[in-house]
């Protein structure tokens, strides 16, 4: 299936072929447990306003022991290999599994910074193995916005940049659609598997247990507060020794400009104008980029959970109807 | 005056000037010429003299030692010398005020100046000189430069005509040839006499004249009868028999007068003491100021015929006595020559009176033999002591007629054998508690797993003895304050020992076991009423403060001790100890932690749980119950302290056979706390601002926690986090099984004197809390549970199961009922589940997240405009007042640029 995304000139994405959507579940369930992420390439083109993913292969996992393996090689490597055997070769982005839905972090901002600096359209698949288990699949793909491009190349990560920048923590990512895309005999198959299966095999999208999910979803998301909270306490310490400042600072032009006034009365020459920034060093500014990351982070839990109980309070007035007709 | 004498002299010759100096004071003191030449009249001046005269010869001392350091160019020894030198002239600065500044003073401070000067000269010399002599040698030069101002014209004056001070220093050294030899004393007076006698020679000098004046002044005045005196006695000296004195020689041959006169006056006290009839031993007393030691020679008591009395004896006796102290007396030899001198005192049959009084004094030497407090007695001297106490009580029990006392005067001692009751001077408590104190030295100083320690043991029972026959002897004789004192010593020999007679009657077993040796020792009372009745007395007369908090102490701690937990504890409630222990004195304190920690121990036998840990929580949560019980040192503080401090501390060990078990302590703390926090912990899971109960217990958990691979436990510690993981559970055999076996019961349970019930107890403790614990945990599982299914489950009886489950639904520790005829609990569910709670917690958080988020906002006002766009009307008017302040700045420079334009104005 083909994979299309809407991007500044890619509008949507089409995931051509199942195939890749099966290679990344497959990655998962081989390699990944619990908390850990695994990675891969996604290998595709641009047609028109769609980027088209064709092919994926993951990256192996790292273990303490080959430290020295190089990511890079490895890639050229397997491209090339790929371009052997004729299957389509240009590096488009790259995707990453999640748990519970964190995935808004530096790491991920940094990689997918040098992925679109270097190939424009590049984007990152997110994929969410347990919401996958419960039923519905869950693939997303995101950018980053042109104006969080431009910050993160100019490494200017604090507040006056971002003010200018008015990047918010809404507007660092953009969320492309996916169109996922099978091919008609696939889709035949498709039809096909659905007649033969059973009601029970569906009974997963009905699952009425929404305890631990939520608990769990719960419980990062008082993480990330926490977090939050003394991000902010920082910066509002940061922002009252700054504010000291300027008032000594201000002072002291006054105090200047009155002995200045003083001396010409007295018609000395007036002191030399000394470089204030020397002398009032302004206080290191704590970087915007992790709260706003954090903020960004918090945002897709609260849309998770939202998302998960208004799910969940559907099954239940269905399930509380079903009984009302049973009894 | 002074202008006579300063225009006066300078043409007249010495001798004349010396002649006028005599004239005023003859007119002055014309009566008193004539009593000096009588013996007495000298002797008192001698006295008289030393005012001036000592600070003067410590002067020239110092001086002469500098000289001698300048020699050898020692400048370490100079400076130093100097320090001291300039410290002397300023104590003697009431004389110098008077007298003037001695011009040898001045003297030295030029010449050590110059040769200072020199030696900076000589770099080579410099060069080679060592690190601190080169070091001495810059900072004396300073300091003697900066010293130098203040006499800037005396030296001046003398460095002008040097050759006649030359000449006075060489007829110093003369007089000091002469006189040094005999007696520092004589040598001094000689020099400042030489001096004074030299002083119209120089007069040509202004402060000589100065210096004249003072001494003028002071003879006009008449006011120091001392200086009259020595002017007038050297004046009659030399007039009398010296008439061939002139100039410089003159003193020359007064310090040889002043030899004669020496000499003749030591003959007579010779004479003197020839005349005491005691072979001189007064006499050498006299002239020998200490240094050779008195009493070498030990046969040679008394002389042969000298008739022994008491008289005699007490004189013999005073005379040992005053070596005692000095330096280089042979300590032993003195208390050989005392036992020698009891001994004949028995041959002769002078009397218990004076017997005891040697006693006395033989005990305080035996003590006195260890010149440092913190060395201990050897054992031969240690049973010696003993023996001689004991002996000196058997005298004073045979003898009801013997009166001893600390006040009673030396002089009114009656020693002889007479009508009237001895009365001798000494205290034999003070002696008994100075021996109490040594045996605890030489307990703490021995080590104690030695055959040795036991030895030494064995000896309290003879102190025990002795204090009580000391007891005894006070109760009857003794003011009540003696009594108080006495039955403290008493007391802190009683408090700490476990009475198994007693114990063993109140069990009701009868038995012949290896306590046997335990039963004769405490015979006689029980030792509860014992420490009652001391205790009590001392309630009621001590007026120290100390005594009745250390006995109060005590009886809490024999209480405790002997399971006797509510008078313990209503004891150390009532006495309100706790809450100014802090001000006493380390050993009470000591004392006072050791009795938390009994009283600690005895609630937990109790099954006091709660009061267990609460006793012993301060002791055992500082780490440190090693060091607080006195029961060893900790090396961690080993750097913090010196040695002097660790020497203190080491005095106030409690030795070793006083020992509380430290493992037996932190293991009942530890289970008690794990009774107490296991439950807690279950209750409290989800609270996020739950306490801790015990912060150590929890350290023990986390330790636990952190161990990589969990053995089968080893150590206590390890059994009690191993139960505690059980009881988490529920599991109340486990936790049974890590608590009491045989390897807990070796180290620890098996300590307490009721091992058995203790266990018991325990057992049932657990099995308690273990229940209380299932049932907080999993509460949330059942709908109703059959207490029958909980009795059966934890092995209590049902009636106890409703009790405790009643508790808990009291306390509204457990939301449910009692469902009575089907004897189940149904539970309410009212506790919110883990969802639930952490969706308060979330709340929570997010509060304060908000609170740090506004407290931002209020730091942007005014400085910023508003970033958010959410808070539209306060960024708006947070702009306005930018703009403001804007317009503010503005306006200012306009103002700011009318003055420039102003100022331009007036300059064109």
């Amino acid at each position: 299936m083909t994979v299309y995304l809407w991007t500044s000139h890619v509008k949507h994405i089409v995931l051509s072929r199942m195939q890749v959507v099966m290679k990344i579940i497959k990655h998962y369930q081989e390699e990944g447990q619990g908390s850990e992420v695994v990675q891969g390439v996604l290998l595709g083109l641009v047609v028109e306003d769609r980027l088209e993913i064709t092919n994926c292969f993951p990256f192996p996992q790292h273990t303490e022991d080959d430290a020295d393996f190089d990511e890079v090689q490895y890639q050229m490597e397997m491209m090339r290999s790929l371009r052997h055997v004729n299957i389509d070769h240009l590096h488009v982005g790259w995707y990453q599994s999640t748990f519970y839905g964190s995935f808004v972090s530096r790491a991920l901002l940094d990689s997918q910074f040098s992925y679109q600096h270097a190939i424009e359209e590049s984007v990152v698949l997110i994929y969410d193995p347990i919401k996958t288990a419960q039923g519905s699949l869950s693939l997303k793909a995101y950018r980053l916005t042109p104006k969080l491009m431009e910050i993160c190349k100019e490494k200017d990560f604090s507040t006056e940049g971002l003010k200018k920048a008015s990047v918010g923590y809404e507007n660092m990512f953009e969320e492309v659609p996916i169109v996922i895309r099978n091919s008609h005999l696939i889709n035949v198959l498709l039809w096909e598997l659905e007649d033969k299966s059973t009601v029970a095999d569906k009974h997963e999208l009905l699952n009425l247990s929404s305890g631990s999910h939520l608990e769990k979803c719960l419980q990062m998301l008082m993480d990330r507060v926490d977090e939050m909270s003394q991000d902010i306490v920082k910066y509002n310490n940061y922002s009252r020794s700054l504010s000291k400042q300027q008032q000594q600072k201000h002072q002291y032009v006054q105090r200047r400009q009155q002995e200045n006034a003083q001396r010409q009365s007295r018609g000395e020459p007036p002191l030399p104008e000394e470089d204030l920034t020397k002398l009032f060093k302004p206080p290191q500014a704590p970087p915007r980029m992790d709260s706003l990351l954090i903020a960004g982070q918090i945002n897709t839990y609260c849309q998770t959970v939202k998302e998960f109980t208004s799910q969940n309070l559907g099954k239940l007035f269905m399930a509380e109807a079903l009984q009302g007709q049973g009894s | 005056m002074s202008r006579f004498f300063a225009t006066g002299s300078d043409s007249e010759s010495e001798e004349s000037s010396s002649a006028e100096e005599i004239t005023p004071k003859a007119t002055g003191t014309a009566f008193n010429k004539n009593l000096l030449l009588s013996d007495d009249e000298e002797d008192t001046k001698r006295v008289v003299r030393s005012a001036k005269d000592k600070r003067f010869e410590e002067l020239t001392n110092l001086i002469k030692t500098i000289r001698n350091a300048m020699k050898i160019r020692d400048m370490a020894k100079c400076l130093e010398e100097f320090e001291q030198l300039c410290r002397a002239f300023l104590k003697s600065k009431a004389i110098v005020d008077k007298e003037g500044v001695p011009p040898f003073y001045i003297r030295l401070l030029a010449d050590l100046e110059d040769y200072l000067n020199q030696l900076w000269e000589d770099k080579e010399g410099k060069k080679k000189m060592n690190k601190n002599n080169a070091k001495a040698l810059s900072s004396l030069r300073q300091k003697i430069r900066k010293y130098n101002r203040d006499f800037e014209t005396e030296i001046a004056n003398y460095k002008e005509n040097p050759e006649q001070s030359a000449e006075e220093e060489e007829e110093k050294e003369e007089a000091e040839s002469g006189s040094y030899s005999e007696s520092e004393d004589d040598g001094e007076g000689v020099t400042a006499k030489s001096f004074m006698k030299k002083k119209p020679a120089a007069e040509p000098a202004p402060e000589a004249s100065k210096f004249l004046k003072g001494a003028a002044d002071d003879e006009s005045e008449s006011d120091d009868d001392d200086d009259d005196e020595i002017w007038g006695s050297d004046s009659t000296d030399s007039g009398s028999e010296s008439e061939d004195n002139e100039g410089n020689a003159a003193s020359l041959a007064l310090a040889f007068l002043k030899k004669l006169r020496r000499s003749k006056r030591k003959e007579r006290a010779e004479e003197e003491a020839e005349e005491e009839g005691l072979e001189q031993e007064g006499g050498e007393w006299e002239k020998v100021k200490g240094g050779v030691p008195l009493v070498k020679e030990k046969p040679k008591m008394f002389a042969k015929g000298t008739e022994i009395n008491i008289p005699v004896v007490v004189k013999k006796l005073n005379e040992i006595l005053q070596a005692r102290g000095k330096k280089g007396t042979d300590r032993a030899a003195q208390i050989e020559l005392l036992h020698a001198l009891a001994a004949i005192s028995e041959e002769n049959n002078l009397g218990q009176g004076i017997m005891v009084k040697i006693k006395f004094n033989i005990i305080a030497s035996l003590y006195d033999y260890n010149p440092n407090l913190a060395t201990f007695m050897k054992p031969d001297m240690w049973k010696k002591c003993l023996d001689c106490i004991d002996e000196l009580l058997d005298i004073l029990f045979e003898n009801s007629n013997i009166f001893i006392g600390e006040n009673i005067a030396e002089d009114s001692e009656s020693l002889a054998v007479s009508d009237q009751p001895f009365r001798v001077r000494g205290c034999i408590l003070t002696l008994v508690e100075r021996m109490d104190e040594e045996f605890t030295k030489i307990m703490q100083n021995t080590d104690p797993h030695s055959q040795e320690y036991v030895d030494n043991l064995k000896d309290e029972g003879r102190v025990c003895n002795i204090i009580d026959r000391l007891l005894q002897y006070l109760e009857n004789k003794g003011s009540t304050e003696e009594v108080c004192r006495v039955y403290l010593r008493r007391i802190m020999h009683t408090y700490y020992k476990f009475d198994y007679k007693t114990h063993r009657r109140c069990m009701g077993i009868q038995g012949e076991s290896k306590s046997e040796q335990d039963q004769e020792e405490s015979e006689g009372e029980d030792s509860a009423i014992i420490m009652d009745r001391l205790c009590k007395f001392i309630y009621a007369k001590d007026r120290t403060d100390r005594i009745r908090t250390c006995a109060i102490l005590c009886h809490i701690y024999h209480h405790a001790l002997h399971s006797r937990w509510y008078q313990a504890r209503d004891l150390m409630l009532m006495s309100h100890l706790q809450d100014n222990i802090q001000h006493a004195d380390p050993p009470v304190q000591i004392l006072y932690n050791r009795t938390m920690v009994q009283l600690g121990i005895c609630a937990f036998r109790q099954g006091m749980i709660k009061d267990a840990h609460n006793a012993l929580l301060d002791i055992q949560s500082s780490g440190r119950a090693k060091e607080l019980l006195g029961q060893g040192l900790l090396m961690r503080n080993m750097q913090e302290r010196n040695a002097e401090q660790e020497k203190i501390e080491k005095r106030r060990q409690v030795p070793f056979h006083m020992h509380i078990n430290l493992e037996l302590l932190e293991c009942v703390y530890l289970v008690s706390a794990m009774l107490l926090e296991i439950p807690y912990m279950a209750a409290h899971e989800f609270d996020a601002r739950r306490r801790m109960i015990s912060k150590q217990f929890h350290h023990q958990l986390r330790v636990g926690e952190r161990q990589p691979l969990l053995g089968p436990p080893e150590s206590m510690r390890e059994h009690v986090v191993a139960a505690s993981k059980a009881m988490k559970m529920g599991d109340w055999r486990t936790c049974h099984s890590f608590i009491i076996n045989e390897k807990m019961n070796s180290k620890v349970w098996d300590l307490f004197p009721e091992a058995q019930r203790v266990r018991e107890m325990l057992v049932r403790k657990i099995q308690e809390e273990s229940l209380r614990t299932y049932l907080f945990t999993y509460s949330s599982v059942y709908d109703s549970i059959s207490m029958e299914t909980l009795a059966e489950m934890f092995q209590l009886e049902l009636p106890t199961v409703h009790s405790i489950i009643s508790k808990m639904i009291i306390n509204e520790e457990l939301m449910a009922s009692l469902d009575q005829p089907t004897q189940t609990v149904v539970m309410h569910r009212t506790e919110p589940t883990s969802l639930q709670n952490m969706a308060l917690q979330l709340a929570e958080k997010l509060g304060g997240l908000v609170e740090n988020n506004e407290r931002v906002f209020d730091l942007k006002q005014g400085v910023y405009g508003s970033y958010f766009n959410r808070d539209q009307k306060g960024g708006y008017q947070q702009k306005q007042g930018y703009q403001r302040d804007q317009k503010g700045g503005y306006q200012q420079k306009q103002g700011y640029r009318g003055g420039y334009r102003s100022q331009n104005q007036s300059s064109y």
